[in-house]
């Protein structure tokens, strides 16, 4: 060791330069606002792309968007999704969804089932807080999973936008294909885009 | 007629020799030369192309390279011929290939996500294949759905024009039921005349649409494909033993798919002589009554006039205590037990084995007792062993098919496409010979309609024409002289002229059909419910018996005499001696040597070797005061015999009935112990089916509710009886049945079943034979001019089809006699009037409908359904050799009923 750096360093040392180093990073914090925030009372702001929890969504008009494909079961890698499908009675030829369950428990929100839908029926929104004491509230079913696509629906189509999977309703709802009529019963007009 | 089957036992193909991708490859003149490709392994797609019926070549797939030409061919449509050079791949062929992908996706909708065939769909896999993104003249048809019928829904925007459909339905099963119409601009296929579609409902034509163009109500949008569980197990409606694939999600149902599909196009044509793997209406869309609401899912007790459910172990408990009570109060003999042919051989062995050493009583019988048993009886008495002499593939490659006293469009289905298959493919005559216009009669080369009741006086014909025109074999004759002039001299007095008169046959026509008959290299008798279920069943098989084997057929291959049965297992509860004539292996219960064998095997003394009731002598037994316990799994002798036979007041004396079963039935309603057993779909096991080969049926479902397996029942039962059985699983019992009966399952392949007549022909041939031709005098009309027959229709099978709702949407019970539309005007009956309908046993009133297959002079009842009692008009007969009751068709008076009348 030289003789120059063994003089700073009992200099530094006599100085408790180390002391002042960390005192500066304590002094410069002092006029900083504080990056921590109070939640819940306070609310972070989450990006578009946010993936939370899952939403069904509707139309404008009402309508269920689902058509129970059953391709975002399919897509699903955590296997927490089951669509039961049926033929709706009152729209002859309409395949709809009569249960859809999530399990939230085993999401892994990856976004598939959302990327994976022909209709743009599910979509994930910002909510993720559904903490609870009981379990089995977090099996989403159909109902519930509609009540968070109303509540959360401008967070959805956002979502959606974002992952550049709908440009806007109107266009999603045309999307892709339609429902031939029943020789017995029109049930549909054919869409605008088509006819 | 396009291209011959490669194999034809009649002509053999030159053999020829081609180059496909620089390999020499074998092959048979005249076949396409698709199959060629396809037998080197080689698969190049194809989507309007199955080797069960002519190519079509519509889609403009299998495109190949030919030597010596500019453009690719469709390799179908191409019949391979000597020297050619074929090339199957290239960047040309992909791209042509791709260029027809296109062209079929541009106007098919995609709305793959709601489609069933999503997942199987050959479009969507050679789109993906050939990596078509991007469609750029798309359009759509916009054709709307076709649900009119109860069955299919054609959706033909999503149809590609393959005709796969229609060639399934007009070439191989010929019924014709589908065609092409150019509607708004597209070819579309319809239903024949664009009305809703009305026909056997097979459902082949779903099973071979490559893309989601007709699909089945039934499971509509309720699956994809991917998400099923496919378990192979053998169909339990009739004797056929059709392989299906029942497809369950969860613990539900979904649908039933076939082994025929478009996926299983590659193939020798010559393979379709074993069965071309589709199903029939009932297999296919008869599936529902497995996850029926009406299962029974508790063990139910009698409790005053009540049924309580119970859990298993008291129930158990009560029925144990009380049969052995009865067996201590009475004797062994009090107790006694019927079981169906539905219940799999393991289940009928350990029945009988339960009855005679649980129970110590030989008093049991099966359901083939009905009609089965006059032809096992028969055939064991002339060749020695009591089943049909041939397959399938016998029957498809037959010259002449003899089809007498058999509506097997209705009762079997898929062995009727066998013979289809014969006039289709190999020219082959068939001669009908019933008193209804069967379907078969419309295709058949010489269809016979006979007055009801007189087939075995037509067979006595054909014998005597047979003799008097020297149409006999002379190495036969050589053979047994003495059993040839027994025969010759039991039909000298016989008048051919008599004959023809009763039966409404001409003589010409008895000559015709004997010389056909007799003429054929190959000639298959197929006698069913119109020779075994009717009086003297026993002795007309025996006479068709001698029919063959004086023209030399007895024996030979390719020739023989069959039948087909109603129930999957008919044939093996008898091999699995469910009859207290026989032990397992068709063994005589009062042969020595077997009783020992099965008593050392058992560890158990069997009952007395004369001892055993047949079932009309047990429902006797319960009569009289005899049998005290009866033991019911799956049978219900109620609801199928007659009001004459009085079961219900037999039933009523027992002192227990037990009744084993799926459904609570008419039988179990009046039980004191009803035990919930599952169906075919929840237990594995193996069926014999009429050609004799043993077909697994495997468990598909957990059992519902808390209903067991018939087996397990039966294992409990014998253990609480003193028994000491270990089976844990089928599979024990199959090592057992397997020691006792060697070569039985013979892995699922036919036996082949040597005739040896030598021993029957050689002794007592010649007494038995005088009084079989002893034609009684003509019973005349007595006054009841209608001869009223019950049978099977297509939809329906026993009692058990009648829980199944789809079937019952597609042929309810309408409550109404089918006459012939002559008669009803010729009685001013329109359909539905009433009329009154009267026998020796009583009289009824019933709506009538009109049915062109109903022969004049003759009306018809579902033997399915109970409402009207229909079956309470007959007269019931017993054969006495056999035991069999017959009680299909009796004499009756039919006028108008007095509200009606104008």
């Amino acid at each position: 060791m030289s003789v120059g750096a063994l003089t700073k360093k009992i200099v530094q040392a006599a100085l408790f330069h180390e002391i002042w180093t960390a005192m500066k990073v304590t002094f410069r914090h002092m006029f900083h606002r504080p990056i921590t925030f109070q939640y819940p009372r306070e609310q972070r702001t989450i990006p578009d792309t946010h993936r939370g929890a899952l939403g069904l969504l509707r139309y404008d008009d009402g309508r269920e968007r689902c058509v129970g494909c059953d391709l975002c079961e399919a897509a699903c890698p955590s296997r927490c999704i089951k669509v039961i499908s049926a033929e709706d009675k009152a729209r002859p030829l309409q395949r709809y969804a009569v249960e859809f369950y999530i399990d939230i428990t085993k999401c892994v929100f990856c976004g598939y089932c959302v990327e994976a839908c022909p209709v743009n029926a599910l979509a994930m929104t910002k909510m993720y807080e559904f903490s609870t004491h009981d379990k089995r509230a977090l099996l989403f079913d159909k109902k519930k999973l509609y009540e968070i696509g109303e509540r959360h629906l401008e967070d959805g189509k956002k979502y959606l936008y974002a992952h550049n999977q709908e440009q806007n309703v109107e266009e999603s709802r045309e999307y892709r294909y339609y429902f031939p009529q029943s020789v017995l019963r029109s049930t549909q007009p054919p869409p605008k885009h088509l006819s | 007629m396009g291209l011959k089957p490669a194999t034809n036992p009649d002509v053999e193909a030159a053999t020829i020799e081609l180059t496909i991708d620089g390999n020499r490859v074998v092959a048979k003149d005249g076949v396409s030369l698709y199959d060629v490709i396809a037998m080197t392994g080689k698969i190049i797609p194809a989507m309007c192309y199955h080797y069960t019926f002519d190519p079509f070549g519509s889609c403009g797939m299998c495109l190949v390279m030919q030597e010596g030409k500019k453009a690719p061919v469709r390799s179908c449509t191409a019949k391979a011929a000597a020297g050619m050079v074929i090339r199957t791949e290239g960047e040309d062929l992909f791209l042509a290939r791709k260029k027809a992908v296109e062209k079929h996706l541009s106007v098919h909708p995609l709305d793959c996500p709601v489609c069933d065939a999503d997942g199987h769909c050959e479009l969507q896999d050679m789109a993906f294949e050939h990596g078509v993104t991007n469609l750029p003249n798309a359009k759509q048809k916009f054709i709307p759905e076709d649900t009119r019928s109860l069955v299919l829904d054609f959706n033909m925007n999503r149809c590609i024009a393959c005709a796969e459909c229609i060639n399934m339905c007009k070439d191989v099963l010929m019924i014709d039921a589908l065609q092409f119409m150019k509607k708004g601009g597209f070819n579309q296929v319809v239903p024949k005349g664009d009305v809703a579609l009305q026909c056997e409902f097979c459902g082949d034509c779903l099973a071979v649409c490559p893309v989601g163009a007709i699909t089945n109500k039934f499971s509509k949008y309720l699956y994809k494909p991917w998400q099923m569980k496919k378990t192979a197990t053998t169909c339990n409606y009739c004797g056929d033993g059709c392989q299906l694939y029942l497809e369950t999600k969860d613990e539900e149902v979904i649908r039933v798919t076939s082994p025929l599909s478009w996926k299983n196009k590659w193939g020798d044509r010559a393979e379709t002589a074993k069965g071309h793997g589709g199903l029939c209406v009932r297999g296919r869309f008869g599936f529902e009554f497995i996850d029926s609401k009406a299962r029974l899912k508790q063990p139910l007790v009698r409790e005053g006039d009540r049924l309580v459910e119970k859990p298993w172990l008291e129930t158990m408990h009560l029925l144990v205590d009380r049969l052995t009570e009865i067996k201590r109060k009475h004797s062994p003999g009090a107790i006694a037990g019927l079981i169906t042919a539905r219940c799999t051989n393991e289940e009928a062995y350990l029945f009988q084995k339960l009855m005679r050493v649980g129970f110590g009583s030989n008093h049991l019988d099966s359901s083939a007792r009905y009609g089965h048993m006059n032809f096992v009886h028969a055939m064991k008495r002339a060749v020695g062993i009591g089943r049909s002499l041939n397959g399938w593939e016998e029957f498809t490659k037959a010259k002449a098919v003899l089809l007498i006293g058999s509506n097997v469009t209705e009762t079997n289905p898929l062995t009727s496409v066998r013979i289809k298959e014969a006039i289709r493919v190999y020219k082959a005559q068939v001669v009908t010979i019933d008193s209804a216009v069967t379907n078969m009669a419309k295709l058949a080369s010489h269809p016979f309609l006979i007055k009801p009741g007189t087939e075995g006086l037509v067979i006595d014909g054909l014998v005597k024409t047979v003799i008097d025109q020297d149409l006999i074999d002379e190495e036969v004759v050589r053979k047994y002289p003495e059993a040839f002039g027994a025969l010759r001299a039991a039909v000298a007095d016989l008048s051919l002229e008599e004959i023809a008169a009763r039966t409404g046959i001409s003589v010409e026509a008895f000559h015709e059909i004997a010389r056909i008959f007799a003429e054929a290299p190959r000639s298959i008798i197929l006698c069913a419910e119109g020779i075994v279920r009717k009086a003297d069943g026993y002795r007309n098989v025996l006479k068709l018996v001698d029919l063959a084997w004086i023209t030399g057929k007895l024996g030979r291959p390719g020739c023989g005499v069959n039948t087909v049965t109603e129930e999957p297992n008919e044939q093996g509860v008898v091999d699995m001696g469910a009859a207290p004539e026989f032990l397992p292996g068709q063994a005589r219960f009062d042969d020595p040597i077997a009783r020992e064998r099965f008593e050392k095997a058992w560890s158990a003394s069997l009952p007395a070797p004369a001892s055993g009731l047949r079932l009309v002598d047990i429902l006797q037994g319960c009569k009289t005061g005899t049998i005290k316990a009866l033991y019911v799994v799956g049978e219900n002798p109620l609801a199928t015999l007659p009001a004459s036979m009085e079961i219900r007041s037999a039933l009523e004396k027992l002192e227990l009935l037990v009744v084993q079963d799926p459904f609570l039935t008419e039988t179990g309603r009046m039980a004191h112990v009803v035990l919930p057993a599952c169906t075919y779909a929840e237990k594995d096991g193996t069926f014999t089916n009429l050609e004799g080969r043993v077909l697994r049926v495997r468990q598909a479902l957990d059992p519902i509710g808390e209903s067991l397996p018939d087996w397990h029942i039966m294992t409990a039962l014998a253990n609480a009886m003193g028994c000491q059985w270990e089976y844990q699983s089928v599979n024990d019992i199959q090592a057992e049945v397997r020691k006792l009966v060697p070569g039985y399952y013979n892995l699922g392949q036919p036996r082949r079943v040597e005739p040896l007549p030598d021993d029957y022909l050689a002794n007592g041939y010649a007494a038995d034979v005088r009084a079989r031709y002893a034609a009684g005098a003509d019973p005349g009309e007595g006054g009841r001019p209608f001869s009223l027959q019950m049978g099977q229709v297509l939809t329906h099978s026993g009692k058990l089809s009648t829980e199944a709702p789809g079937l019952m949407k597609i042929a309810p019970n309408t409550g109404k006699l089918r006459m012939n539309p002559l008669d009803m005007e010729r009685m001013k009956v329109r359909d539905g009037s009433k009329v009154r309908v009267t026998s020796e046993r009583g009289s009824l009133q019933i709506g009538v409908e009109p049915d062109q297959s109903v022969a004049p002079g003759t009306c018809f009842f579902p033997e399915h359904f109970n409402e009207p009692p229909v079956k309470d008009l007959m007269t019931v007969s017993v054969d006495a050799v056999t035991g069999v009751p017959a009680f299909k068709q009796c004499r009756v008076s039919i006028e108008p009923a007095g509200s009606n009348q104008t």
